[in-house]
């Protein structure tokens, strides 16, 4: 899905604090939306959990940092980092380039999914409060 | 109710906007990082309609400045803009300020917006009989036109030959068929002008709407966060951040703002008291090894907490965080490790005294070719 012009892949889940997260069989990826990231407009800095840090459900988990702001990441499910993106350090601009693709966060495995995914949105839901946002 | 500028028009079809002292401003056009880039290697235009100006006026205006700050002003030749401060009777600053000198009897006087009132008050305070202190932020626009090629970008539209105008001296002249000051200053570290576009309001803009439109055909237009990270690369402090009625010239590292010998003053009894010692603090920059220093965050040294961070930001051109900030003075030689403490971590990184970049690469001194 689209809305003035912020992708919203329809095959993900969201949160209102603008994190996605996708299902990969037994793992989850997690990332920021294209919305948060045309918000921050040039991020130049990320800080996430390295491999083996267990995060919680909507706590934070991380910063993304433009030139001039701070915006902290709060990790949509709770799980265990089994994989970071190294790529980030050298290229954070992946996460304005390709949000959804190339400028994911980390890879978790989940400890609460069936429980935890229910407090999620899907794309629809999250274009509709996309759309509530917007119009302030 | 916010205020807008002359410009507001551009802006709101083109820009992110923000609010700033007041006034709906742009943040970004594209990105911070192009436009910040624009500058360094090209040339970028900023609209900084919303800083204050006054234009003093009368015979006895040079008398008047002259009691009014530390900088030496009858020494001044006409076509001459110098740097200096509005202090109070204990020596903080009230503001850092631009003065035009046009003539003995005339100055235009280039204030931070936030501090427009605060300013206008402390002059009109200490004005004389037969002096007149006009503030002309609504009739004028002020157009900021910044980078190595400023100069190409802003010769199509006058016919004042701008390589015989020296950093630091302004003339009037026509831009685009509209009457203007032109001055080669601005607050990006670069080369580069600040054109002040007379006879233009918000109901009539006159020519500050096309000097704008003329300049974005070959300048890129900037935003106040480009505007910001460029002047934090430079090493300026920004007033309300670095500098304020709490800090004084010393301490700020403004110390050459001060005349030597210089009496009679706003605040020179005060400046005599605080040049017989060192300051307590003073302001440096820091570069981090890793994370992006910001406003608050504090400074620790071997033996615990030295300072804070006044401004921080990504310097697009070291791709490190960048810091200015208050140190003790005694932990405040360039070149020593400290730490800034983001988020519970302490991230190392190096007292240094600006500009942040190299000065034979970037900024108004670079060697040509570079």
């Amino acid at each position: 899905m689209e809305i003035q012009g912020y992708q919203i892949p329809d095959d993900l889940m969201y949160t209102e604090e603008h994190e996605w997260a996708k299902q990969e069989g037994k793992t989850i990826r997690i990332g920021i939306t294209d919305y948060a990231a045309k918000t921050l407009n040039d991020v130049v800095y990320v800080s996430a959990p390295k491999v083996s840090v267990t995060v919680e459900q909507s706590k934070p988990m991380g910063t993304v940092e433009s030139i001039k702001a701070v915006s902290e990441v709060y990790a949509p499910l709770s799980g265990r980092v089994v994989e970071t993106n190294g790529a980030l350090d050298f290229h954070p601009e992946l996460i304005n380039k390709s949000p959804y693709v190339e400028g994911w966060l980390i890879v978790v495995e989940p400890l609460n999914l069936s429980t935890e995914r229910k407090s999620l949105l899907d794309a629809k839901a999250y274009t509709a409060y996309l759309e509530t946002l917007l119009q302030k | 109710m916010l205020k807008t500028t002359q410009l507001f028009g551009y802006h709101s079809t083109h820009a992110k906007l923000t609010e700033f002292a007041g006034y709906e401003m742009p943040l970004w056009y594209t990105t911070t990082m192009a436009e910040h880039m624009a500058v360094r290697n090209a040339s970028g235009v900023f609209d900084v309609s919303h800083m204050g100006r006054f234009g003093v006026e009368g015979p006895n205006a040079t008398d008047f400045l002259e009691s009014l700050v530390p900088t030496a002003v009858k020494t001044q030749p006409p076509g001459k803009v110098f740097y200096t401060l509005l202090l109070n009777s204990n020596g903080g600053i009230i503001d850092d300020v631009i003065i035009e000198k046009l003539r003995e009897d005339a100055y235009m006087v280039v204030v931070n917006a936030a501090n427009t009132k605060a300013d206008m008050d402390h002059m009109l305070a200490h004005s004389p009989e037969g002096l007149s202190v006009d503030d002309r932020t609504a009739s004028t626009a002020m157009i900021a036109v910044q980078g190595p090629g400023a100069i190409t970008s802003l010769q199509s539209l006058t016919d004042l030959d701008l390589g015989q105008l020296k950093r630091f001296r302004c003339a009037e002249a026509r831009v685009a068929g509209g009457n203007a000051l032109i001055s080669r200053t601005g607050y990006t570290g670069e080369d580069g002008f600040e054109v002040t576009v007379y006879d233009a309001t918000n109901e009539h803009p006159g020519g500050a709407v096309n000097v704008w439109e003329k300049l974005a055909e070959t300048s890129t237009p900037c935003g106040l966060g480009a505007r910001d990270s460029l002047r934090l690369e430079a090493g300026f402090p920004l007033h309300g951040a670095d500098i304020d009625q709490t800090t004084n010239p010393f301490e700020a590292d403004l110390a050459w703002v001060v005349a030597a010998g210089k009496r009679d003053f706003v605040g020179s009894d005060a400046m005599e008291a605080l040049a017989a010692q060192p300051p307590s603090r003073i302001r440096r920059g820091l570069v981090l090894d890793s994370g992006i220093p910001r406003h608050g965050f504090e400074v620790i040294g071997d033996a615990g907490p030295i300072g804070v961070v006044t401004s921080g930001t990504f310097s697009p051109i070291l791709r490190k965080g960048i810091a200015l900030c208050y140190l003790a003075y005694s932990s405040s030689e360039p070149g020593s490790r400290v730490g800034v403490t983001i988020r519970g971590d302490n991230q190392p990184g190096a007292v240094t005294r600006p500009p942040f970049y190299e000065e034979r690469s970037y900024g108004w001194k670079r060697q040509k070719g570079n």
